[in-house]
């Protein structure tokens, strides 16, 4: 029996995997490590799972080489707006080698992105349908911006530069309106994204009553890795949202998940902050026409008023003209009235004198006694019978022309 | 804003006697300054809050 050396055993299948599979295979793979040398090349250790996603059923380990790691890792970022991490599915171009210490692993010679993208799509697909299946993927459009949303809650990175602009931008607007901003510290970018949002959107959930919108704001950065943000846990809590929320995490492709479920999605912080203050611009534009109505509306009835009160003015000397006929008319029949009573007052007056001094007239002794009759006084007495006189009386008979003694015999 | 809108549409719609129409402007004059000043100044108050959450 003949024994060959490790390194001859490791040599021959080193030279039959150089021979049997000298080609290129493009291979879908998923993550399992990755970690950039400070040489500049990137070893990775990539796995098949079975579908339950527990169990391995492949593992290999992948090199990128510093040459092609260099062309690989710009323009996968540039295509997908993602760095290559831990659980991303991707489709490598690898060749077969194997080492005589090292042993069996692959070589990537390429990347096709369209195979990650097409795999965050299907992702960020299923997640969207859970979520409508789950009934809340409308929930926070269903809130309404408060009429005066100045009272802001942000969850954002303390040192990311949106989270500067979109201070800035609010504390210098034109109109002067006043906000209240305050900052709910979360990571915004790395594999703690989903934990540590949530637990902002928690802090600011336990004060609701103290805020009436939260914003998820991010800076920029050279890559965008918004994977985190289709993530199935931080849509339902922003769609669960008891405040309306509005993402402006900065992003040139789709919309992510976070975004869809969103009350309003932006683009930049920047954007976030000139959403709101075109909120409140809209406010108080309709506290102005509203201040202007009541004013028209004010001045309008009070020139009513005054037309009206101009034309009883007018009206007045005519009715007041009518009023005063009317009345003239009045006293002048009372006085018609008392002028004929008096006047007939007077004539019976004047008829009953007249027949009173005829009687008086014909009463007068002158008068009788130019008739015939003459006026017997005894003593200065009239006498009007026989049974008054007695003989020896001295009788005074007046006469018209006169009188005459006379001596009773 | 909903009662100023109430007290406006009531002008507008001349529902309301010269007498009512006073009293009515004073409380909107009032509404009106309410919401300016939210809009415009700062509320102590709610910075207050705000600060001391932490």
């Amino acid at each position: 029996m003949e024994a060959i050396t490790l390194l001859e055993l490791n040599g021959r299948v080193k030279s039959t995997l150089q021979f049997e599979m000298p080609d290129a295979y493009w291979v879908q793979a998923e993550i399992s490590s990755i970690s950039p040398s400070s040489q500049g090349h990137c070893y990775m250790e990539l796995v098949q799972k079975d579908p339950s996603g527990r169990t391995f059923l492949a593992k290999a380990k992948a090199n990128i080489w510093r040459g092609t790691w260099l062309k690989i890792k710009p323009y996968f970022e540039a295509e997908t707006g993602e760095t290559l991490k831990v659980g991303m599915k991707v489709l490598l171009q690898v060749t077969v080698t194997f080492h005589e210490v090292y042993g069996y692993s692959l070589v990537v010679q390429d990347i096709d992105p369209t195979y990650t993208m097409g795999d965050m799509a299907r992702r960020r697909k299923e997640i969207l349908e859970q979520l409508e299946k789950d009934g809340v993927i409308g929930l926070n459009h269903e809130l309404g911006i408060p009429a005066l949303p100045n009272r802001i809650a942000v969850i954002s990175s303390a040192t990311a530069a949106g989270w500067g602009d979109f201070r800035d931008q609010l504390a210098n607007n034109i109109y002067g309106f006043r906000f209240y901003v305050k900052l709910f510290p979360a990571l915004m970018q790395g594999d703690d994204v989903e934990r540590s949002v949530i637990a902002a959107l928690d802090a600011v959930a336990s004060q609701r009553e103290n805020y009436d919108i939260v914003i998820i704001i991010r800076g920029g950065g050279a890559v965008s890795e918004l994977s985190c943000f289709d993530s199935y846990n931080l849509a339902y809590n922003i769609a669960n949202f008891p405040l309306p929320v509005v993402t402006g995490i900065g992003h040139e492709r789709d919309d992510t998940v976070a975004d869809i479920v969103a009350h309003t999605k932006v683009k930049t912080p920047t954007a976030a902050a000139e959403f709101i203050i075109s909120r409140v611009f809209d406010s108080a534009s309709a506290l102005e026409e509203l201040t202007r109505r009541i004013s028209d509306a004010v001045t309008g009835r009070m020139n009513a008023e005054n037309v009206r009160i101009e034309r009883l003015s007018q009206k007045l000397p005519s009715l007041f003209a009518v009023l005063k006929a009317r009345q003239e008319q009045v006293l002048e029949n009372v006085w018609i009235r008392s002028v004929n009573g008096v006047r007939n007052l007077l004539t019976s007056q004047t008829h009953r004198l007249e027949i009173m001094d005829r009687t008086i007239a014909a009463a007068d002794p002158a008068v009788i006694l130019k008739r015939g009759y003459s006026l017997t006084r005894l003593n200065g007495r009239v006498v009007k019978g026989v049974k008054d006189l007695k003989k020896g009386d001295r009788l005074t008979t007046c006469l018209a022309d006169g009188s005459v003694e006379s001596e009773i015999i | 804003m909903k009662r100023l809108e109430e007290i406006v549409a009531r002008i507008e719609e001349n529902k309301m006697d010269i007498d009512q129409i006073g009293d009515s402007l004073k409380e909107a004059r009032d509404l009106i300054k309410f919401c300016k000043d939210k809009l415009y100044k700062t509320d102590e108050e709610i910075k207050k809050i705000l600060e001391t959450e932490d």
